[in-house]
């Protein structure tokens, strides 16, 4: 069979690190060829390199057969390969049309000519069973669309070896289901697909061969069918992973945080909350599970008090909260993980210190007349980086050059640090690497055995159902859904999440 | 290792504004060699005159005054992201109300007077600062429009208050000639600043009298740290840098940036009601229709040379002094029109914005690979 990628040992130096380190890759016309690791195992670099993004500094790279030098992203769609981008890259405006054909348009005299360029989109779309309305604005598309349309857009540029970044980050179940036909589809026509991610049953499902990385170095490829779960998890991280986790059994107390029929206005008249009512106990996490924009953002941002136009109740513990400010909010025992730690939860550009006390520097401990007692505020700091071993070269280092999983360690350090009785924790593992989300999950079910109420809003529904004591599937602005994660399957909330079914007379 | 980054950091960012302006330098020599004109005669000129007279370097000093004030003014701005304009305008009516308290009150003690002068000063920065901030939190207005066109009303209000409400019609014609100047009247001596003259010849120091080098420019000096302090290590200068950088992740953390922007724009408003005093309470001793404009766009200039660091504002103040004072030398001994000098300073601007650019990008580059 014919090699489409070959790499032969792939050497790229960062200063300070090896993100690639010998890196051997082959790839079969045809195939789909996964590539998994943790954060930082060195995908990413791997994949720009392929792309023509970054120069590799040693080995050498074979498209079918021939030795090539990939020196722009120009020179990687010449060869023939595409890169679908796990942030699509399209203009919210375009239709989806104008979004395929943006930058390689087929001109008439000075006019583009889009009937030529409809039939060629129009061809492809047949050929490989995609359904899209090519008038649609992309605005009014779904993610999942929007994804086919990314990946329309490789294909309209002749790509025959398509790279797809973390392409199920953003999807529904239903949806990667419908991504995984579509790319089996491509594969029958010839096409050759890397697909980069780290949920392992995904990979399992969809793919040929898995090459697995582990801190720059190819550990190993192994045919799909060969290998379980558990035997790639191990190669991922050097050491068994614990995919159940101990779940002890926590004591049961007082309702620490509960909303009461909150409705919310949102875009367009609709509403983005619906009467969204749920009850979290101390030593208890609930989870909430749904395709995103369902209302999960609104519903934080009523909890931390971001967003006050809402109606209905919100109390913690036993006080209503409707009103109070962010800062009161908090000081009543709320801590808050948000789902973008860049834009909400962090402030990239300054030090590590300085982000630990983020919220908390007005307090008198970190006081000292009327300067901050910053000798207090790197102990404070150095403490935590102690107790949830954040890797850091320095307490004075710019928070933007950790890596995800350290920065979200020093989120987590800080909103814990302060004894909350509520946790609002939202995405608290996206992106993050095997590793450090299961320390993620080891803190909060910790911070349940201590008798703290969290509630926790996840689009990774594995995660939901292994930390959740009940869980709440959000639908429209509503909980159409609520029950403990033994008694349903994948399935069934999968079905929930999509809205089919609305309070099938589930209780708590 | 991370120590040798962050010293090849250092040095970069140092080395920006001297790469700009030895770029600036070489392009201003094309224009002075196409008026005739020797470029290593021209820059040999301005040193000399400026460095190896002692009055050109108390000049210097005092021209980069105002500047301190104006461009450390810009600085708190630009450190919680907004962009404050407005000094011009605010450091005009700042003047105007500090002349208004120096001539219209009497018999006052200068140890009351002056303080209340400076006060009025500050009032009136804070006043015409409050204006776009209030503004901008309440009704989300831009705050560059805003403080752009209220430079323009206070240009003209203080000619209206100058020319018609408080004009000096007590003025006295030497014997009948020349006309009355449209000013106001002369403020009080008790609301006068100090000269450094006395202080200076202490250390045998004699300044001549043609310079009017006075207590503001400590008193810049003194500011510049405060607030360098402030900035650094007070939880206000932390929000107001949490802020700048993330407004979204500070608001989350309990910060409300509205409140920020609002003691900000005041402070800054504030310092900006000092930028016009040295000239006023120093120099002029009246508020005319010619009281020097421009120094709100200067330090603006000066702040991004400083790239907003204090320490680098005083330094870049002195340099746009020494340019200004060298520019004099050339006109008056080598017949250099001065205006080439103000090429040199917008070159050296322009050079200075690409490539802090250029090497910010750089420096960002090394930290990414590094995280990678």
């Amino acid at each position: 069979m014919e090699e489409a990628v070959v790499l032969k040992n792939i050497t790229k130096r960062f200063p300070g690190i090896v993100a690639n380190d010998r890196v051997n890759l082959q790839i079969q016309k045809g195939e789909i060829h996964a590539i998994v690791g943790e954060n930082g195992a060195g995908k990413s670099t791997l994949m720009k390199i392929l792309a023509g993004l970054y120069q590799p500094d040693e080995g050498e790279i074979y498209i079918f057969g021939k030795k090539e030098k990939i020196a722009s992203p120009n020179k990687a769609i010449e060869l023939k390969i595409g890169m679908v981008h796990q942030h699509f890259m399209l203009i919210d405006r375009f239709t989806v049309l104008e979004n395929i054909i943006l930058g390689a348009e087929k001109k008439k005299g000075i006019a583009i000519d889009k009937k030529t360029c409809r039939q060629t989109i129009k061809k492809l779309l047949d050929l490989y069973n995609f359904n899209l309305d090519l008038d649609a604005k992309l605005e009014d598309i779904s993610v999942g669309h929007a994804q086919r349309v990314e990946i329309i857009k490789v294909l309209y540029r002749g790509a025959d070896i398509l790279v797809l970044d973390e392409p199920t980050a953003v999807l529904a179940p239903q949806e990667v289901d419908e991504l995984f036909v579509n790319l089996r589809r491509l594969k029958e026509e010839g096409k050759t697909i890397i697909f980069i991610s780290h949920k392992l049953d995904e990979v399992l499902n969809i793919a040929d061969n898995i090459t697995v990385l582990r801190r720059g170095k190819a550990v190993g490829t192994v045919s799909a069918d060969s290998v379980t779960k558990e035997e790639l998890a191990k190669m991922m991280v050097g050491k068994p992973v614990l995919m159940k986790l101990d779940k002890a059994a926590a004591e049961k107390s007082d309702v620490k945080l509960s909303l009461h029929n909150i409705v919310m206005k949102g875009n367009g008249g609709k509403n983005s909350l619906n009467g969204v009512s749920l009850e979290v106990c101390g030593g208890e996490i609930y989870g909430i599970v749904g395709v995103e924009g369902n209302g999960q953002k609104e519903l934080a941002e009523a909890v931390i008090g971001l967003r006050q136009d809402y109606q209905g109740d919100i109390k913690v513990c036993g006080k209503p909260i409707h009103g109070l400010s962010i800062k009161q909010i908090r000081d009543s025992g709320v801590a808050f993980i948000p789902e973008d730690r860049h834009r909400q939860g962090l402030v990239l550009p300054m030090k590590v210190w300085e982000n630990s006390i983020l919220g908390f520097h007005r307090k008198d401990k970190f006081k000292k007349g009327m300067f901050i007692n910053i000798k207090k505020a790197e102990e404070f700091t150095l403490n935590n980086v102690k107790e949830f071993s954040i890797m850091i070269s320095s307490i004075h280092q710019e928070i933007e050059g950790l890596s995800g999983g350290n920065q979200q360690k020093v989120i987590l350090s800080r909103e814990l640090s302060q004894e909350p009785e509520v946790i609002l924790a939202a995405q608290p593992t996206r992106g993050l690497d095997i590793g450090a989300m299961e320390f993620v999950h080891r803190q909060l079910l910790q911070k349940r055995q201590e008798g703290k109420a969290i509630l926790l809003i996840s689009a990774d529904l594995e995660e939901v159902l292994s930390l959740s004591d009940r869980i709440g599937v959000i639908f429209d602005g509503e909980i159409v859904a609520e029950f403990a994660p033994e008694e349903k399957t994948l399935e069934d909330i999968g079905v929930y999440m999509l809205g089919a079914h609305r309070k099938a007379g589930e209780s708590a | 290792m991370k120590r040798d980054r962050n010293y090849k950091i250092l040095a970069l960012k140092i080395a920006a504004p001297v790469i700009a302006m030895i770029l600036a330098a070489l392009i201003s020599s094309l224009i002075i060699l196409a008026i005739d004109k020797n470029p290593l005669q021209v820059f040999y000129t301005m040193f000399k005159f400026s460095f190896s007279r002692l009055d050109s370097i108390a000049i210097i000093f005092f021209n980069a005054t105002p500047l301190i004030f104006s461009a450390l003014a810009v600085s708190i701005g630009f450190k919680m992201g907004l962009f404050n304009i407005g000094i011009e305008g605010q450091y005009l009516i700042g003047t105007f109300l500090a002349a208004l308290v120096g001539f219209s009150l009497k018999g006052l003690p200068a140890a009351i007077h002056l303080p209340l002068v400076i006060m009025a000063g500050i009032a009136g920065g804070m006043l015409w600062s409050f204006i776009p901030i209030f503004l901008k939190v309440k009704r989300g207005v831009h705050e560059v429009i805003s403080t752009i066109m209220l430079n323009y009303v206070a240009y003209s209000l203080i000619h209206y208050l100058i020319a018609d409400v408080f004009k000096d019609k007590q003025q006295s014609l030497v014997e009948g000639l020349g006309s009355v100047l449209v000013r106001t009247p002369k403020l009080a001596e008790s609301a006068l600043i100090p000269k450094m003259h006395g202080f200076l010849s202490i250390f045998g120091i004699q300044l001549p009298k043609h310079v009017y080098l006075n207590w503001f420019f400590p008193i810049g000096i003194l500011l510049a740290v405060g607030i360098y302090y402030l900035v650094s290590y007070t939880p206000f200068g932390y929000e107001l840098r949490a802020v700048g950088h993330n407004p979204e992740a500070s608001k989350i953390a309990g910060i409300k940036p509205d409140i920020v922007y609002l003691k900000g724009f005041l402070l800054s408003g504030a310092v900006a009601g000092l930028v016009g005093l040295s000239d006023l309470l120093g120099y002029f001793k009246y508020m005319d229709m010619d009281f020097p404009q421009g120094y709100g766009f200067d330090g603006i200039a000066v702040a991004l040379i400083a790239q907003n660091n204090p320490f680098g504002i005083i330094a870049s103040a002195m340099l746009f002094g020494f340019l200004k004072r060298g520019s004099e030398g050339i006109q008056a001994l080598l017949k250099v029109p001065m205006d080439t000098i103000v090429i040199l300073q917008s070159l050296m601007i322009i050079f200075i914005v690409v490539i802090t650019k250029i090497i910010n990008d750089y420096v960002k580059r090394l930290e990414k690979k590094e995280a990678a």
